[in-house]
């Protein structure tokens, strides 16, 4: 993938982001009056924001209008793209379900989907691994933490 | 200074101070030798479990992941060429090359003995010069204070990033991300669009597992399908290949030594970090070598040069962040974030409000030195054994933990979808070539700016010429343009050797074909 057109996708969300946070009134609410106002830093910080976004942007537009070969780290790889979104499919479903099915239940089968993810098919060792570290975490975190992970709300 | 010294030993030794170093030293050294995980990992992993301990023991356990880790990555860089680190890329030169000529134990021990010195050397440093640096820098006013910040942001941004640009757009959008939520000053919600969750602003412990930590695992799902490296340790049948003898050690004491001081200047430099360290201590005992073509092939004079070099680095690094609160990299970063959360600011009066507590932490410094040098020593087989476990076993609890370490932070479920988002944030920032190391000390220090910031115009008042007539204003202006004018020379310079080094081998190729 060519890592210039991101840079000019980036660039332009980041420009547009910015030029909010410099113009609208709405992003801030209430506080007490000082010299230099709340809005102060993030603006500050919105304006070389533009700067610096619109310099990486500036220089891959110009680098495409020149027709410049890649430089290895504007190859992007997207071998492997497809296991990355599984993997957020699977902690996205993780952070859904922990609070129907409670840690340990969830922990179980998120560590033995990951694991097959990773290429794992020793599956003794990795039920077991996937049984015994959430109990030892809830265990740890309840006992000795007193951290209360979720727990089974589904009936 | 030697009575509060002696008052941090009597700390430390005491069975949860030593235990926390002895769990963090195991922690690293397994963390540092598995290839693809770094000691920063280690360190965000176990950074919740510190909320709940001791200050002098949850921060002593976070130092000793830290040292050990970086020793760790000397293993896999010696065993099966993988470093950890681009640090340890010299260490796997000289390393490799002696496994391949089945002396493993001997690089090993000169790796482990370097590293103890260098860290040791570097400590000792850090703890004669943080107190008085802390004393000068005590003088400096919320204008000087200003001024100082600004050239954190400046050097760290301009040397971290891919290119200065992005080094800075990093450390700007970690500072546009801690303005979010409520201001500190005035008491204002910003930037929340309306979600009461994030009127207390992001939460620092899954936004720091997300942008420094998460990426490596993402890294090991998407190159899933490389075959597994098994780490092995050879013994040769001659003992001598095993160890490194004391004649040996003297005759690279001189290296050590040298390389330890290069280690501790460049790590007390904010921003440079490690890999200048072990690359220009290198190049410095290569040149004064009498044997300078063994460098790259099996020299131990080599390891011990890149080693000491490269974990000198983590005492020095600390000089910044305890007399300054700049941190220099994203270790440093995150070690400043652990003393935040246990109610300590690092910065010149840390010496003075938390004297026991600090000079405790300086004492299980050196006493991490000494455990790690025996527990290493003595389980080279073993730690080789446990960093080999497959990955399918190790990224899944990694998951786990990152899970319910941000969990952990407050007990809210939400907080592990800003892990997630965060993820998201941290590995798209590596991929287009931001650095998340400048993020995460833009997102640190800008509470810290905004404050001084406040206070310095409150000072002011009208009488602006105040801004510009301390002399801290044109020392700190001018080392700052300094810093982004000498990284674009040695840029362009880097660009030119690499554009020669290609049309010369382009030469060479045509010239086989004639």
């Amino acid at each position: 993938m060519n890592r210039r057109k991101i840079d000019i996708v980036m660039s332009a969300i980041l420009i547009v982001a910015s030029i909010i946070i410099l113009t609208n009134d709405n992003l801030v609410e209430g506080g007490m009056e000082t010299e230099l106002g709340s809005m102060f830093v993030p603006r500050v910080v919105a304006f070389f924001i533009i700067m610096f976004a619109g310099t990486i942007g500036a220089q891959s537009v110009m680098k495409m209008l020149r027709s410049e070969k890649l430089a290895a780290v504007e190859k992007i790889d997207t071998r492997g793209f497809a296991g990355i979104a599984i993997y957020f499919a699977i902690f996205t479903l993780y952070w859904l379900l922990v609070s129907h099915l409670g840690f340990i239940i969830t922990t179980a089968l998120v560590m033995f989907s990951i694991a097959y993810l990773l290429g794992g098919r020793n599956w003794i060792a990795i039920t077991a691994i996937s049984v015994i570290t959430p109990l030892l975490v809830y265990y740890g975190c309840s006992k000795y933490l007193r951290v209360f992970l979720p727990t089974w709300t589904l009936f | 200074m030697i009575e509060n010294i002696l008052g941090g030993f009597s700390n430390i030794f005491a069975v949860g101070p030593i235990l926390g170093i002895l769990i963090g030293i195991f922690v690293g050294i397994i963390f540092g030798a598995i290839p693809g995980i770094s000691a920063i990992m280690a360190i965000a992993i176990i950074l919740p479990l510190t909320f709940y301990v001791d200050p002098v023991i949850g921060i002593t356990m976070l130092l000793a992941v830290y040292k050990a880790g970086i020793y760790g990555g000397s293993i896999s860089a010696i065993l099966i060429n993988t470093p950890g680190a681009a640090a340890a890329f010299l260490t796997a030169q000289d390393g490799y090359s002696l496994t391949k000529a089945g002396k493993s134990g001997k690089a090993l021990c000169m790796a482990l003995y370097a590293s103890v010195t260098g860290e040791m050397l570097s400590t000792i440093v850090l703890i004669f010069v943080a107190a008085p640096i802390s004393v000068i820098s005590l003088k400096a006013g919320p204008i000087e204070r200003v001024y100082l910040l600004l050239f954190a942001f400046t050097v760290i941004g301009s040397i971290s990033g891919e290119s200065i640009p992005r080094g800075l757009l990093s450390c700007c959008l970690g500072m546009l991300f801690a303005t979010v939520g409520m201001s500190s000053i005035t008491g204002a919600t910003r930037l929340t669009l309306g979600i009461p969750d994030l009127m207390s602003g992001f939460t620092f412990t899954p936004m720091l597992i997300g942008v420094l930590v998460m990426p490596e695992v993402i890294n090991a799902i998407k190159q899933r399908k490389t075959p597994h490296a098994d780490l092995k340790l050879t013994k040769s049948a001659n003992p001598a290949d095993n160890r490194i003898s004391w004649k040996e050690y003297k005759s690279v004491l001189g290296t050590i030594i040298k390389s330890s001081g290069i280690g501790t200047f460049i790590g007390s430099l904010p921003g440079l970090g490690s890999s200048p360290a072990a690359f220009l201590a290198y190049g410095e005992a290569k040149r004064s070598s009498k044997n300078p073509e063994e460098f790259g092939k099996g020299s131990i004079r080599g390891i011990a040069a890149a080693e000491s070099a490269n974990n000198a680095v983590c005492g020095a690094s600390m000089i910044p962040m305890l007399t300054l609160s700049i941190p220099g990299d994203d270790v440093t970063a995150l070690l400043m974030g652990a003393f935040l959360i246990h109610g300590i600011t690092p910065g010149p009066t840390i010496f003075y409000e938390h004297t026991s507590v600090i000079y405790s932490i300086f004492a299980g410094f050196l006493l991490t030195d000494v455990f790690l040098l025996f527990i290493a020593r003595g389980g080279f087989m073993f730690w080789t054994k446990v960093a080999s476990v497959p990955r399918y076993f190790i990224f899944p609890c990694v998951t786990v933990f990152a899970f319910a370490g941000s969990f952990t932070a407050n007990q809210n479920i939400n907080d592990v979808l800003v892990l997630i988002g965060f993820t998201m944030v941290g590995y798209g920032m590596r991929l287009v070539g931001l650095n998340p190391a400048a993020f995460i000390i833009g997102f640190i220090l800008t509470p810290l700016f905004e404050q001084n910031l406040d206070q310095a115009v409150a000072i002011v008042g009208t009488d602006y010429q105040m801004f510009i007539t301390t002399p801290f204003a044109w020392i700190f202006t001018g080392l700052a343009v300094l810093s982004v004018y000498s990284t674009i020379r040695q840029r362009r310079k880097a660009k030119r050797l690499v554009a020669e080094t290609v049309s010369q081998q382009l030469e060479k190729t045509e010239d086989i074909k004639v």
